[in-house]
């Protein structure tokens, strides 16, 4: 196993790591991010004020918006914690400019394919594509709709490989192996004069998980896309089914995993107390690489045709798997900030949130990753109300701090007037809106249901109204960056 | 010349293999057409090509590469004009300009292409094991699933042969340099 303890990076003296690299594209990557971000938002508020009965919506149409928020919503989270990763990785590695362009290209593509796909073709069969869904539409989409979709996912995977492909190289470059990236020499006490930092630690965790991922997604997508041409070909459901949340569960933990860069790149400048990785900081990522793929059982607790073992470990990996985090993380974070006297600018605030978020999320998570509460609870509105916070208080509340980080320039000041009210806006939205969904889920109100029953409403409507602040707070967050992307980051 | 004559010997393995393909799925396409893949491979050894030919012969390979996997094509590799053509065709416009071209491919295309194996070895896995009818006419549905179930071992075996020297490094090469390990594709 070579995992030596010197510099592994023969010859990489002539193209050293710059301090800002490839700046433009990522931003422009976050503008595009920002803006999607803002849309899906939008999407979500119509469909929440349609389940209130405060606007007329077609069923038909609300699956179609249902369809293009989920995978929206995931594709931009990848997409924005992938230009962070990629900025910050860009300090400790030379990455190359043409992969990153190649992965934006194919990742819009892919964007055009399934936004045609729903709004030309009306393909509504949700972001999951579960077999057999796709070919089985009723009706209301051609095979043809269904196979754009498909193919706009395939064209954003082999954008994401070919990212990944450069990224893990160019890790393997400088560290020697991938092993040593991930902290092994930390773990296991040998000498390493040049330790990976922690963004090297996550970019080759999330490297490894989400390139398996991708392969196993790619498997499945060429299956049901021969199904939906080929009818008489058929895909085992259950390990179509079982493949498809391993894809879809690495997928959208990845966008946190590589967007958690931001926090370890960025708080130091605040706390002034550089984030090093230790021990525990590599046996916690290492966790997280095993963990991240053996939990997406927890997605299948009510297919009672699985091996049991398999829910049993799905349940337990969701006890363990909030552990890495939260010991980690978030524990170093409270550390970090604690006593350290930092000023709260929009940038540091956000950041401090979104890992606030992350692990608050964590808890209902895994609440319904016991079977027990599951059987009662996975289809109802509990699950939006987990990955909303997952996500609104986390990932997104990241890629809106590396946003105003990057326009920061050179001082940090407290939050002026606007910003605080953004901020205070933007949490005020997120927590309520999160928190309908919760009480809602223990409600037993449905989730995915285009119409409510008058009992439900007023959580429809009390969730409006907290949608609406979080687009407010999100349209101050784009147009703020956009209006100061002449600054340099901080 | 021991590149040529490890060439000649796969070839004449792949012949020795007639009746085995004859009677098994899995040594007709896991077995007997790798070999044929291997003598063009391998007679191409020492050959060089100016940079400018190598993605014309990758995609002339892909596309032979292509046409063999599709299961009527396997069938008809059984009859007399499909067996000549699988004899000429899979090391002659596959396993040659494979071999031609894989030097001047970048690490990432060759990543790529690895990534792209094991997810179509699954897909061919997933066919194979749980299609309703006889793909090919030649086979029993029993070996169809053999067949199915090896390119899933095949898919497993590949990903650690090429995922072990990217986690753990190259035992005998040590550190790389920028570029990457031009082997691996790493």
């Amino acid at each position: 196993m070579s995992t030596a303890s010197e510099p592994a990076a023969a010859g990489h003296a002539a193209t050293e790591p710059s301090a800002a690299p490839q700046a433009g594209a990522v931003k422009l990557t976050m503008i595009l991010s920002g803006a999607v971000f803002a849309l899906m938002m939008v999407f979500g508020l119509i469909m929440r004020a349609a389940q209130g009965q405060w606007i007329e919506l077609d069923p038909a149409l609300f699956y179609q918006i249902l369809t293009a928020h989920g995978a929206g919503m995931v594709g931009t989270a990848a997409l924005s914690g992938a230009a962070i990763l990629w900025y910050f990785s860009g300090r400790h590695v030379v990455l190359t400019a043409g992969i990153y362009w190649a992965f934006l290209g194919l990742f819009l593509l892919g964007v055009v394919l399934i936004l045609g796909a729903i709004f030309v073709g009306g393909y509504g069969g949700a972001w999951t594509f579960l077999f057999p869904l796709p070919a089985l539409s009723g009706g209301a989409w051609e095979a043809g709709a269904a196979a754009a979709f498909m193919l706009g996912y395939v064209s954003i995977g082999v954008g994401f490989l070919l990212y990944y492909l450069e990224l893990g190289r160019q890790i393997h470059a400088r560290y020697g192996s991938l092993a040593r990236a991930l902290g092994w020499n930390l773990i296991l006490g040998r000498e390493d004069k040049n330790p990976p930092p922690p963004t090297i630690v996550a970019a080759a965790a999330v490297t490894i998980f989400n390139s398996i991922g991708i392969i196993l997604g790619a498997a499945v997508l060429v299956a049901s896309l021969v199904h939906l041409l080929v009818p008489g070909f058929e895909v085992d459901a259950l390990l179509a089914k079982n493949l498809i949340y391993f894809f879809g569960h690495v997928f959208i933990n990845a966008s946190i995993y590589m967007a958690v860069t931001a926090v370890y790149e960025i708080l130091p400048e605040y706390t002034g107390r550089p984030w090093k990785s230790n021990r525990l900081f590599a046996i916690a990522w290492n966790a997280v690489l095993i963990f991240v793929m053996a939990v997406y059982w927890h997605h299948l607790l009510q297919d009672v045709v699985m091996p049991p073992w398999m829910l049993v470990v799905g349940q337990l990996v969701s006890y363990f798997s909030g552990i890495p985090l939260i010991a980690v993380t978030a524990f170093s974070t409270f550390l970090y900030v604690r006593g350290s006297k930092m000023t709260w600018d929009l940038a540091s605030s956000l950041l401090v949130l979104s890992v606030a978020g992350w692990s608050v999320g964590s808890i209902p998570a895994s609440i319904d990753g016991m079977i027990s509460v599951n059987k009662v609870m996975h289809n109802t509105m509990w699950v939006p109300g987990h990955f909303h916070t997952y996500l609104l208080l986390g990932e997104v509340a990241m890629a809106f701090g590396f946003m105003a980080w990057l326009v920061r320039g050179k001082t940090i000041s407290q939050m002026g007037g606007l910003d605080r009210a953004a901020f205070a806006t933007y949490l005020a939205g997120a927590a309520g809106f999160v928190t309908v969904f919760l009480f809602s889920g223990a409600a037993s109100i449905p989730r995915r249901w285009a119409v409510h029953y008058e009992e439900w409403l007023t959580h429809d409507r009390i969730g409006t109204l907290f949608s609406v602040l979080v687009v407010l707070g999100t349209l101050i967050f784009v147009l703020r960056f956009v209006a100061r992307l002449g600054r340099s980051e901080g | 010349m021991r590149m040529i004559c490890l060439a000649l010997l796969a070839f004449a393995e792949a012949v020795a293999l007639r009746e085995a393909a004859v009677a098994s799925p899995v040594q007709h396409v896991l077995v007997q057409m790798p070999l044929l893949v291997l003598a063009g491979f391998m007679a191409a050894w020492d050959l060089k090509i100016p940079r400018g030919w190598a993605v014309p012969l990758l995609l002339a390979a892909l596309t032979v590469f292509l046409f063999w996997m599709l299961p009527r094509n396997v069938d008809w590799a059984l009859s007399p004009a499909g067996e000549t053509a699988k004899y000429i065709t899979l090391p002659l416009l596959l396993g040659l300009p494979l071999r031609l071209s894989w030097p001047w491919l970048g690490p990432i295309l060759r990543g790529f292409l690895k990534a792209n194996a094991l997810s179509m070895l699954g897909v061919l896995g997933f066919l194979y094991t749980h299609a309703p009818v006889r793909i090919c006419n030649s086979y029993l549905v029993s070996a169809q699933h053999d067949l199915g179930f090896a390119f899933l071992y095949l898919a497993a075996a590949l990903a650690c042969l090429w995922a072990i020297p990217v986690l753990f490094g190259h035992p005998r090469r040590g550190p790389l340099g920028a570029a990457g390990c031009s082997r691996c594709g790493a």
